[in-house]
């Protein structure tokens, strides 16, 4: 550090000696300001990613509620409405997360989950189909690269939104929706099935995303054994009570 | 849903892909642990070698210095192993695995140089401040000197810091950790030095890690790891000073004018 200029007792500028111990530092000094201009460039990025992917989130939260609630006006409009938000919050950090830097920012970017999330609940209720990895990139309104990882997880949280929808659609109008060949349990089921077919990843999130899978499979489950079993007997209206029996809450309203 | 459902939920490559892209990860995430189980093993005779400095007396560090390069060569070349698979690959997909090792095989280049190891090419002109106080006398090594990343990188063959490529590289973060890692060492062989007698190291030590400490309070840290070790710096550079000190007070070191004013600077602060 050229720290300032060494006085003696009189306040007269002391002259400097060739000290040894100033060579060095100098010299780190660069090296270190340089250092500090990279990583200041890195954490303005990384902050940059994770308050876009926060509004992301949120964007993609409000889509789905209103997906939910609306059903069926109006799909189409509300999802064009959340993506050209989330297009908008997209675009300024598309620089910020290409080439080596979408993975290195993934975890900050989770917003991307959250949208599949939507993406494929809206894909969903139009056309009774999973949405695949391909129609879920060119829906994204941005040109930020997803990942397998971002479309697997993304359909994880696509079973709490069908679980809702069902319990919701159940309560009104009594039946399972679907028609007499498939219906929302057995679509819930069968893309269950897929999952626990898949290699098993040892990491802690995703043995998580099972467990949740499997619970909301199974309060669909227990949807269509109530109407089956006290079908007659209950009231229009009728909600099933599951929160004594399950961690998460389960009525949607 | 006026719509008939189409006939079904699933089409079939969406659960294919995510397999094939399972399976393949699984088997990435395998060959690049095997990897780095051979590089842990190589780093860790290099760290042994290197251990070996605090027992050492500085006349014997020239062949001590050689086994450790040669050492630090057996990594670079499962360094360049490891490149090749990595690169094939998103690079901060996979880090993860090999991040502490490969900071520690960069500690372990980084001691090597500061011992004397690895010194600048010729045709490469070293930094004209660059000299060492103790080079005067030309058959003796330069003790004390820091590689850059770009130097270490060089040393393993691989790129560093890359930021529009993606492949395999030694990021600014390993080297920064790395470097705490070295200070912690450095301040152990203050004390050893002293016990072999050698009183003029702990002073090349001290000036040194005061530098590396100055250095890292110029960053802008966020609440991290770096953070968290360019911390820890601090408490080596008392440990050393506290070495310094108690040579001088007892007169075991002889005191030019820069230790002389070192010292006084040292009273004014407290």
């Amino acid at each position: 550090m050229a720290g300032g200029t060494k006085r003696d007792y009189d306040g007269n500028a002391r002259k400097k000696t060739p000290q040894q111990q100033q060579q060095p530092r100098g010299r780190f000094h660069a090296m270190f300001e340089n250092i500090r201009d990279e990583l200041d460039e890195h954490y303005d990025r990384r902050e940059r990613v994770i308050k876009a992917s926060r509004d992301v989130t949120a964007q993609s939260k409000k889509m789905v509620k209103e997906l939910n609630k609306d059903f069926p006006d109006d799909i189409q409009q509300d999802v064009d409405t959340r993506l050209k938000e989330i297009a908008k919050l997209l675009s300024p950090i598309v620089a910020d997360v290409q080439s080596i830097n979408r993975y290195r920012y993934g975890y900050s970017l989770r917003c991307l989950e959250e949208l599949v999330e939507a993406l494929s609940f809206a894909h969903y209720l139009r056309h009774q189909k999973v949405i695949t990895l391909e129609e879920t990139q060119a829906a994204t309104p941005a040109d930020i690269l997803l990942t397998p990882h971002d479309y697997m997880f993304g359909l994880f949280d696509l079973f709490g939104e069908l679980m809702r929808f069902a319990t919701v659609t159940t309560a009104q109008s009594g039946k399972l929706v679907g028609d007499h060949e498939r219906n929302i349990l057995s679509d819930i089921q069968e893309l269950g099935c897929s999952f626990e077919m898949l290699p098993q990843m040892p990491t802690k999130d995703f043995k998580g995303k099972m467990e949740v899978m499997r619970q909301s499979i199974n309060k669909v489950e227990k949807l269509g054994y109530g109407l089956v079993v006290r079908g007659s007997e209950r009231p229009k209206g009728w909600v099933p009570d599951m929160k004594d029996d399950v961690p998460r809450p389960a009525s949607p309203v | 849903m006026s719509a008939p459902p189409p006939p079904t939920l699933l089409d079939p490559s969406i659960f294919a892909s995510l397999e094939a892209k399972l399976e393949e990860e699984t088997q990435i995430r395998d060959a690049i642990s095997q990897l780095v189980q051979r590089l842990d093993r190589s780093v860790a005779t290099a760290q042994g070698l290197l251990s070996r400095v605090h027992s050492t007396p500085r006349a014997r560090y020239p062949q001590l210095v050689a086994q450790v390069e040669s050492a630090v060569k057996d990594e670079a070349a499962i360094i360049t192993e490891l490149d090749k698979v990595a690169s094939q690959h998103p690079y901060y997909k996979y880090n993860h695995k090999w991040t502490r090792s490969v900071q520690h095989a960069i500690g372990t280049a980084i001691y090597c140089a500061w011992l004397g190891g690895f010194p600048p090419k010729a045709p490469k002109s070293e930094d004209a401040s660059a000299e060492a106080p103790s080079s005067s006398t030309s058959k003796e090594a330069e003790i004390g000197r820091l590689l850059t990343l770009e130097e270490v990188g060089a040393i393993f063959s691989v790129p560093t810091n890359l930021k529009s490529r993606d492949a395999f590289h030694l990021t600014i973060e390993e080297y920064l950790l790395s470097l705490a890692d070295l200070t912690s060492d450095l301040s152990r062989l203050a004390t050893n030095a002293v016990t072999l007698g050698d009183f003029q190291l702990p002073l090349t030590i001290s000036a040194f890690v005061k530098d590396l400490f100055a250095g890292f309070q110029l960053l802008n840290l966020k609440n991290d790891i770096i953070r968290k070790r360019a911390d820890g710096v601090k408490y080596e550079v008392k440990r050393v000073e506290d070495v310094v000190y108690d040579l001088s007070l007892r007169g075991l070191i002889k005191r030019p004018e820069a230790a002389a004013e070192a010292d006084t600077e040292m009273e004014a602060a407290e």
